[in-house]
């Protein structure tokens, strides 16, 4: 299946900022809320927002269409979102398994408790940022593992086992706030 | 395919992105596994409850900040080589002009203010004022319905530079932003100024 952005692309690197502009309308809102998730302060995300279609602009010859433009913007905007980390050492970037105990989640449970937003949020916000990053570009964005191994830069098997872990953290808290009783 | 095989792939059986024998397998063993159906509910419910996440992206106001941006940039670039101002010369005599025109606005009675940067070949039509409790959704529905960009702004004080959009007539950009009173606080046509 063709990609609709795609033909932006070569008008972009030629300096059509009307494709620019139409790009950063189709794409933007994607964009944010992938940033917004990750970073708690919505200033700091529109600045990497900002940054991200600079690099468009400057970066838009260099595309070679081997993915999608969205995940090729994904990429741009999680590289930003990783050096705005590291500069403010928010954030330690490592690949380790976290701790999984046995104490399995109930699917019940967790059913119950995905009916506030805001148990969802909190737990999402309990992940680590690699955890958080590959569920919701799984989840946000609907994208296959290739394509989230694509953004990030990791290889697909990595991907496979963030997103396990990120789904058994997941459930766990909000299995957790049932059983202590934040949900009823 | 292990059971941790599966139970890794079930996001991407949720978002509907597995294909062929990965797909089979996982909706085999969700078929065999009552745990694993209840399971996709449970992760199916929390994808619905993150795509319903109301976001507020910068719109307008992040497009018009990048434009200005990719305006310097474009600036930045047609400006000559270093190269050609290596000369010592040149730039003593770059820094006694520069000298002369900051001391010449330091001393001079000022001109009105402007409201702030231009983007170069693009001058605003209008220069408008936004209402405090205007929101961006507000704010983009008028602008699109009244065929217009941001060009110019914030000022410090709020200004925006508006530019019709090509094959959008002034006036009738004009009557959009008059009719939208709640959202526009002030409307002042770049001839008026």
């Amino acid at each position: 299946m063709s990609d609709p952005l795609a033909p932006l692309i070569p008008r972009i690197a030629a300096g059509d900022r009307q494709a620019l502009s139409e790009l950063y309308r189709e794409t933007e809102t994607s964009v944010f809320k992938f940033i917004r998730s990750r970073m708690n302060d919505p200033f700091g995300a529109a600045d990497i927002l900002h940054d991200t279609y600079l690099d468009v602009w400057k970066g838009a010859a260099k595309f070679e269409g081997r993915s999608k433009v969205t995940t090729w913007i994904m990429g741009i905007a999680h590289r930003k979102v990783i050096d705005a980390f590291r500069k403010g050492s928010r954030t330690t970037l490592t690949d380790e398994a976290p701790d999984l105990e046995d104490d399995a989640p109930t699917p019940e449970a967790c059913l119950a408790a995905t009916e506030e937003a805001g148990h969802v949020r909190h737990c999402l916000e309990t992940l680590k940022d690699e955890h958080r990053t590959a569920i919701n570009l799984a989840f946000y964005e609907d994208m296959t593992y290739g394509e989230i191994a694509q953004v990030t830069g990791a290889p697909e098997g990595t991907i496979k086992t963030r997103v396990f872990h990120a789904k058994k953290l997941l459930m766990r808290c909000l299995s957790g706030l049932v059983q202590r009783g934040a949900v009823t | 395919m292990t059971r941790d095989e599966i139970e890794g792939l079930l996001p991407f059986y949720v978002n509907d992105t597995l294909m062929g024998e990965e797909r089979d397998a996982v909706a085999r063993a969700i078929a065999e596994d009552a745990d694993l159906a209840v399971e996709v509910e449970a992760l199916r419910a929390i994808r619905a409850k993150m795509q319903a996440e109301d976001v507020t992206a910068p719109g307008e106001f992040g497009l018009a900040r990048l434009m200005r941006d990719v305006e310097r940039e474009t600036t930045i670039e047609a400006t000559p080589p270093a190269s050609r101002w290596q000369s010592a010369g040149l730039w003593q005599v770059a820094a006694a002009v520069l000298l002369a025109v900051a001391l010449g606005t330091a001393l001079l009675p000022r001109e009105e203010q402007g409201v702030g940067y231009e983007l170069a070949g693009v001058a605003p039509a209008f220069t408008v004022t936004f209402a405090e409790t205007a929101t961006e959704a507000e704010i983009r529905d008028t602008l699109l319905r009244a065929g217009l960009e941001i060009v110019e702004g914030p000022s410090a004080l709020g200004f925006y530079g508006l530019a019709p959009l090509p094959d959008v007539a002034t006036g009738d950009a004009r009557a959009v932003l008059d009719g939208a009173d709640d959202i526009v606080t002030s409307v002042e046509e770049a001839e008026d100024r």
